[in-house]
């Protein structure tokens, strides 16, 4: 069979013509998630090693003052610009309808730190005021601050996640010129993220809900975001090897790969194993309780998975589920974060995405045969990254971006000692 | 001229184009080459949000924008206010949302809206008749819907149905049709032992107690752990490599302070031992990986009182995980190995 290839020209192809044209029009349902689908087209450019060389100085100024447009009067940044009146309309009274959003800040900040941008223009004590404004009694986050400075949105992990990520990249290890601003509650928020760990062993959107790949990867980034900025040198039980949490969270995360790739082929055995549960729910119904032992000799032996079988393996985001593209990132880099990558079936994730869901024309689908869109493409180059494929930078999985980001993250003011 | 623009009933209003920037020197990124009907839409959703106009115009309009967008995180926020402040008909909200919901399957948005129009006491004292038909009709097109799910333990938690007779009879049936729904056993688990009216919203039980008893209940119904106990033995029985009852044993197991070691009699029924005369091991009868693991568990646990066949035995139980049934996690089973014979660590429960 042929050697699995990383097809990185036809990427930097995909990822330009998303830069420098404009995303048809299948994407308007996604316009409120345009700083996301921003941030994907950069990024991807970046981890391909050739954002500098592909655009010119001018492109790249040009996005940063695209980004800066994106920022609010009172910090934080929109998702998108559909929602901007215009500065001279905003009042009191109506900003609510024009909030800033807890994801999109986060990831306009990333992109501007990717361009190498020193953050100097981002409004950021407003910003971090703002932000302790976006959390609940019991400890989550919301998406944006509705009328009345309600929290609005769900209470789920994904704006606890970035929350976590903006105050990380503003307030950095020494808070410099941001002191006397009041912090998020981080206990709070680490006992409402510790009670969404589900029986599982995964991690939930919300306390008993069912364990889902991408809210386990967004709890476990915020925890990162928030132990790299801790002078706590206890970590929290969640993120500490050898805890019970720990233990049932990496079996979980690992327990998510599969050769399930919901293809042709599986949904025939699907509807075999369907037909098998139908005569087996009979046989239930007939020993119900009594004569378990019974039917339980009379089932057959377990056929071990072939070499074939084990060809492709990609990863789903819960249990019973077909693998999807995404999920080779949500569940390696959340690995990854927790120091057990290495625990992930590397050649056969990479078979998956190179040989099933990369596509021709480059990027990559949902799953085979799915044309690509942005957010498959990106996560799958940096599930590759972290697996250390050639062609593509490495990877910081918190920040979900280059390591070149974070370094550059690192030079500025509040990152460094000026005691 | 658009819809808007030629329409009477809009004619007082001054739309308010989209500023992408362009004029102000950006280089606008992810553009999308919109329909002009969505940017004449939500050019006038600007000017009517603007003026903080609550109308049924702007409700329309609303509307007119989610059908191609709904995503948009404002313009939700902004209907509801509109409904609450016109004091529109609520039960009709909910069959409008039925349709849009049944349109775009993925959508999160759709459900807090959802949840934000069923919160009002006032309207809904209790919960409406139809409600559970229609997330059933949800479930027919996809059984794993994570947002109605979501939902749909809001709805147990605000209403206190955890005892209702239709709940369990809904995840019954549901795992009927399809005993790997996972989404159907977390719920399960969550009206078994999730917390009630005294515990925090939202919370987790025995949020405050120790480290050690979080998630663990306060006061343990036996008869209704053994209960489910059965129940889970019993789906295993019919689908033995269906990872979904082996978890969800596990989780009550735990909530209820009891040993994995309570059922490896009944993980052994799937591992079975092939002796000779002699007594010496010739085969191992395997019926499924999970109870493999399960006695892996077990005697990683049984290993750190300082015996060593329990050491030999789970260290045997884990590399026919490795070697033959579960290959693909060969990395894993190996780090549980090292665990054991390292003799430094406790296996998960």
């Amino acid at each position: 069979m042929s050697q699995a290839l990383f097809t990185k020209e036809r990427h930097i192809r995909y990822f330009l013509r998303c830069l420098k044209t404009f995303l048809p029009d299948l994407y308007t349902s996604n316009d409120s998630n345009r700083m996301l689908l921003a941030f994907f087209t950069v990024a991807g450019l970046d981890l391909l090693g050739v954002l500098e060389s592909k655009t010119t100085r001018e492109e790249r100024q040009g996005y940063v003052e695209w980004i800066y447009h994106c920022q609010v009067p009172s910090g934080g940044f929109r998702g998108f610009t559909g929602t901007d009146f215009g500065v001279e309309r905003r009042t009191q009274d109506n900003e609510a309808w024009d909030p800033a959003n807890v994801p999109s800040t986060f990831f306009a900040l990333v992109i501007l730190l990717i361009l190498g941008d020193d953050l100097s223009r981002v409004k950021r004590a407003d910003c971090l005021r703002w932000l302790s404004k976006m959390q609940r009694t019991n400890g989550s986050f919301g998406e944006v601050l509705g009328p009345d400075d309600t929290v609005e949105g769900g209470g789920d992990l994904r704006f606890c996640c970035f929350a976590a990520g903006t105050r990380y990249l503003l307030r950095g290890r020494y808070s410099t010129g941001v002191e006397g601003i009041r912090d998020i509650d981080v206990d709070k928020l680490v006992t409402f993220i510790e009670s969404c760990q589900a029986y599982e062993g995964g991690m939930a959107e919300g306390p008993y809900c069912e364990a889902h790949s991408g809210h386990t990867y967004c709890a476990i980034s915020a925890l990162t975001f928030l132990d790299r900025l801790s002078r706590d040198s206890d970590r929290v039980p969640l993120i500490s090897p050898d805890s019970k949490q720990y233990e049932s969270l990496v079996r979980w995360l690992v327990a998510r790969q599969t050769t399930e790739l919901g293809e042709e082929e599986d949904e025939e055995d699907f509807d075999e194993d369907g037909q098998v549960n139908g005569a087996a729910q009979d046989l239930t119904q007939s020993v119900e309780g009594l004569n378990l032992d019974g039917s339980i000799g009379k089932l057959p032996d377990l056929t071990p998975p072939s070499e074939e079988s084990l060809r492709w393996a990609g990863f789903n985001g819960r249990c019973n589920k077909y693998a999807d593209t995404c999920y080779s990132f949500w569940n390696g880099a959340t690995l990854d974060l927790l120091g057990k990558i290495s625990l992930v079936g590397a050649a056969g994730n990479r078979r998956y995405l190179l040989e099933k869901t990369q596509h021709l024309v480059g990027g990559f689908g949902k799953d085979a045969g799915e044309p690509p869109d942005l957010l498959h493409s990106y996560f799958a180059m940096v599930s590759l990254a972290l697996q250390g494929e050639e062609g593509l930078d490495s990877v910081d999985p918190a920040i979900c971006a280059s390591y070149r980001t974070v370094q550059h993250l690192h030079t500025l003011p509040w990152w460094q000692d000026a005691r | 001229m658009g819809r808007y623009a030629s329409d009477p009933e809009w004619a007082s209003i001054q739309p308010i184009p989209l500023n992408d920037g362009s004029e102000t020197g950006t280089v606008p990124l992810a553009t999308i080459a919109y329909s002009d009907e969505y940017l004449e839409a939500t050019s006038y959703l600007r000017a009517v949000m603007a003026a903080n106009e609550l109308s049924e115009r702007a409700l329309q309009l609303t509307e007119h924008v989610i059908s191609m967008n709904p995503a948009h995180y404002t313009v939700w926020i902004y209907r509801a206010k509109i409904i609450f402040a016109l004091n529109k008909d609520r039960n009709g909200e909910l069959e409008w949302l039925n349709g849009v919901s049944l349109k775009y399957l993925k959508n999160y948005q759709i459900w807090h809206h959802r949840q934000v129009i069923m919160s009002s006491r006032d309207h809904f004292p209790t919960l409406p008749p139809k409600e559970m038909d229609f997330l059933m009709e949800m479930f027919a097109q996809d059984s794993k819907n994570y947002h109605v799910w979501t939902y749909r333990h809001w709805l147990v938690r605000h209403f206190e149905l955890w005892d209702s007779p239709r709940e369990i009879a809904d995840i019954n049936s549901l795992l009927n049709s399809d005993v790997r729904n996972n989404s159907a056993w977390s719920h399960r688990y969550m009206l078994r032992f999730g917390p009630r009216n005294d515990q925090p919203d939202g919370g987790m039980v025995n949020a405050d107690g120790p480290p050690t008893e979080k998630g663990r209940l306060a006061v343990v119904d036996e008869d209704l752990v053994d209960e489910e106990l059965q129940f889970a033995q019993v789906k295993i029985a019919s689908a033995p490599e269906n990872r979904s009852p082996w978890s969800y044993a596990r989780g009550v197991l735990r909530a209820a302070g009891r040993p994995l070691s309570e059922w490896t009699e009944f993980a052994r029924k799937f591992v079975v031992d092939k002796r000779d005369d002699q007594g010496q091991l010739e085969d191992v009868e395997v019926k499924s990986s999970h109870a493999i693991e399960w006695l892996a568990d077990v005697y990683a646990q049984d290993s750190t009182s300082d015996q060593s066949s329990a050491r030999d035995e789970a260290v045997r139980m884990l590399n026919l995980l490795k070697d033959k049934y579960d290959p693909i996690r060969r990395n894993y089973w190996d780090y549980r190995i090292q665990q054991i014979t390292s003799g430094e660590l406790p296996a998960a429960a």
